[in-house]
């Protein structure tokens, strides 16, 4: 299936703005959340007295350079790993532990090999006991909303990569979760995939209304799918600065409206890049930096290696 | 196609030399059969059926044993693949057990079970378990700890993620496991049939010696062999290139 044909039946498709939504309830409340890993050289703090909030039906990125604590966050809003501190509260509901509303989608698709593609994407309803003839009905259903149905009984070996993050995305929407929590989903695809997927994903979301927790250090990527984009330090994580995104959808990344906007945000963290690329070319200071950020309460707010 | 023919040739080739030896009559007829006459007692042993019920025995032997050595071959690897404790225990003891020839369980399992079925059924499964064990503990430590967490936020929780995630993803390593069990609990099992005496084929084959019967020993020898590889076209190489083409493994 070539993908360009894809893409025109996304542009044919009927938009309208995001802020039409209405935004009211939280969706995911999380409070004074601290995280810190122990190692060979003491311990390490990743996250510190993180707070946020994101709404319902809300697309929200963060932003951060390359470890800076992004997948840490993300994995403890799954559940996946335990915090330190800290509260989080889905629905208001305090939560313990990976839940079924909170579906992850990872850098690698994490597809199952052993599974075809529609048999990966009927595995989370199998593990909620939904029937088979209903599972085939739902799974079919998302397929076709990531344009694969074509290749429901292939081998996940055979798809490529920017395929296999689509049937993600599909098993990830079949289990019908509150949040999609997505970490840099689409960063190990080229420039064209991603594009096309940039458009899926914005469709899809209008499509679902899902709230979407999105990881990415790359800035345009955010000001493309974001309603609102979270800036965070680095060592330890800490959320530095929020942006709205207020442009039309759908966008796309070479808009000039996205690129002026992600230029513009750029020169807001401007200074404290040079600060983290100077910390990072120098391997001395890099190392006096690391211990400072291990011990003490680092005095820098560092921000963008990655960006 | 080309390989087969090759292959004909050579084994065409060596039962003619093997019959121009026994024409030469270096040495007498119960050392060296004639090929015709393995060929014979082949043919005669098939028609009496005391070769077919021999391999059945030994078959049902072998279905039991290694049956038994698969599912706790698989379940032991389980647990010390997946828990800390019966890894710094069992597994430093399964390893210890590994250099240990099967043969050698032998004087214990016959004071255990005694001369009977019982006792070779034991020594097969022993010949497999070890082995399968081990490739299940190395598969189950191969499973990315990506594939865990994704199945886990899709709700996978207990039997379900040990049954629909682990295994599957342990299986390749498994199927290695096992057909190395496979061989080892075949090697077993006629080294138990020829010491005690209770039918089945190593019981044929001592019949054979006892007779003085070298034909009745090579055809038995040879029906061995083709069991071996027969199980090994049909089952194994079946399964393990499923398995490639399904993950898009390389050929090797
Ligand atoms: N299990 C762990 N044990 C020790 N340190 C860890 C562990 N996991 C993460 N870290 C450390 O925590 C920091 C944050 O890691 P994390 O994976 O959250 O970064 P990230 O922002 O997702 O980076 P990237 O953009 O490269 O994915 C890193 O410095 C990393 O070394
Ligand atoms: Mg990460």
């Amino acid at each position: 299936m070539s993908e360009t044909v894809e893409i025109e039946n996304l542009i044919d498709l009927n938009y309208v703005n995001f802020r039409t939504e209405v935004q009211t309830s939280t969706k995911l409340c999380v409070q004074g959340l601290s995280k810190s890993f122990q190692t060979k050289n003491g311990s390490v703090c990743v996250l510190d007295d993180v707070n946020l909030e994101v709404k319902e039906g809300e697309f929200v990125c963060i932003v951060g350079p390359s470890g800076c604590g992004k997948t840490t966050l993300l994995n403890i809003i799954a559940g996946l790993e335990r915090a330190d501190s800290g509260e989080l509260r889905v629905n208001g509901r305090k939560v313990n532990g990976a839940g079924t509303d909170r579906v992850v989608i990872f850098q690698e698709a994490a597809l199952f090999p052993w599974l075809n593609v529609i048999k990966n994407v009927e595995f989370g309803l199998k593990q909620k006991g939904v029937n088979s003839k209903e599972r085939r009905d739902i799974a079919l259903e998302y397929l076709k909303m990531v344009h694969l149905t074509k290749f429901q009984h292939a081998h996940v070996h055979e798809l490529s990569g920017g395929m296999k993050q689509r049937v993600a995305i599909a098993r990830a929407l079949a289990m019908n979760p509150e949040m999609l929590l997505m970490d840099e989903p689409f960063s190990a695809l080229d420039a064209q995939t991603r594009w096309i997927l940039h458009f899926e994903l914005q469709n899809i979301w209008l499509k679902t209304k899902k709230t979407i927790f999105f990881i990415t250090h790359n800035i345009r990527e955010a000001v493309c799918l974001a309603d609102r984009i979270i800036i965070l330090s680095t060592s330890p994580g800490r959320i530095k600065k929020e942006f709205i995104v207020d442009l039309p959808r759908p966008r796309d990344d070479n808009d000039v409206n996205v690129a002026e906007y992600s230029t513009r945000i750029m020169k807001e963290l401007k200074a404290e890049i040079n600060k983290v690329v100077a910390c990072e070319m120098d391997t001395d200071s890099c190392v006096e930096c690391d211990i400072k950020c291990t011990t003490e309460v680092p005095s820098k707010t560092d921000i963008g290696g990655g960006i | 196609m080309k390989s087969t023919w090759k292959r004909v040739v050579f084994f065409a080739l060596l039962a003619g030399i093997w019959e121009l030896l026994f024409l030469l009559r270096i040495w007498p007829e119960y050392v060296l059969p004639s090929p015709f006459s393995v060929y014979k007692t082949m043919i005669h042993g098939f028609k009496d059926q005391t070769f077919l019920i021999g391999i059945m025995i030994s078959m049902k032997r072998i279905a039991i044993g290694y049956g038994i050595a698969t599912i706790v071959g698989v379940f032991l690897g389980l647990l010390i693949g997946r828990i800390r404790i019966f890894e710094e225990t069992l597994g430093s003891l399964i390893s210890g057990l590994q250099t240990l020839p099967t043969i050698c369980w032998l004087p214990l399992a016959l004071l255990w079970f005694g001369l009977n079925d019982k006792t070779i059924i034991f020594l097969v499964a022993m010949g497999a378990v070890l082995s399968i064990t081990v490739a299940t503990d190395a598969g189950i430590k191969s499973v990315p700890p990506l594939y865990i967490r994704a199945a886990k936020t899709m709700g996978a929780r207990g039997w379900g993620l040990y049954l629909e995630v682990i295994l599957p993803a342990a299986l390749p390593h498994i199927i290695t496991g096992m057909k190395q069990g496979w061989s080892f609990a075949w090697r077993s099992l006629m080294a138990g049939e020829l010491l005690i005496v209770c039918l089945g084929l190593g019981h044929l084959m001592m019949i054979g010696r006892e007779l003085n019967d070298m034909s009745q020993v090579i055809a038995v020898m040879i029906i061995i062999v083709l069991i071996g590889i027969l199980v090994d076209r049909l089952f194994f190489i079946k399964v393990e290139k499923h398995i490639r083409e399904r993950w898009g493994l390389v050929k090797i």
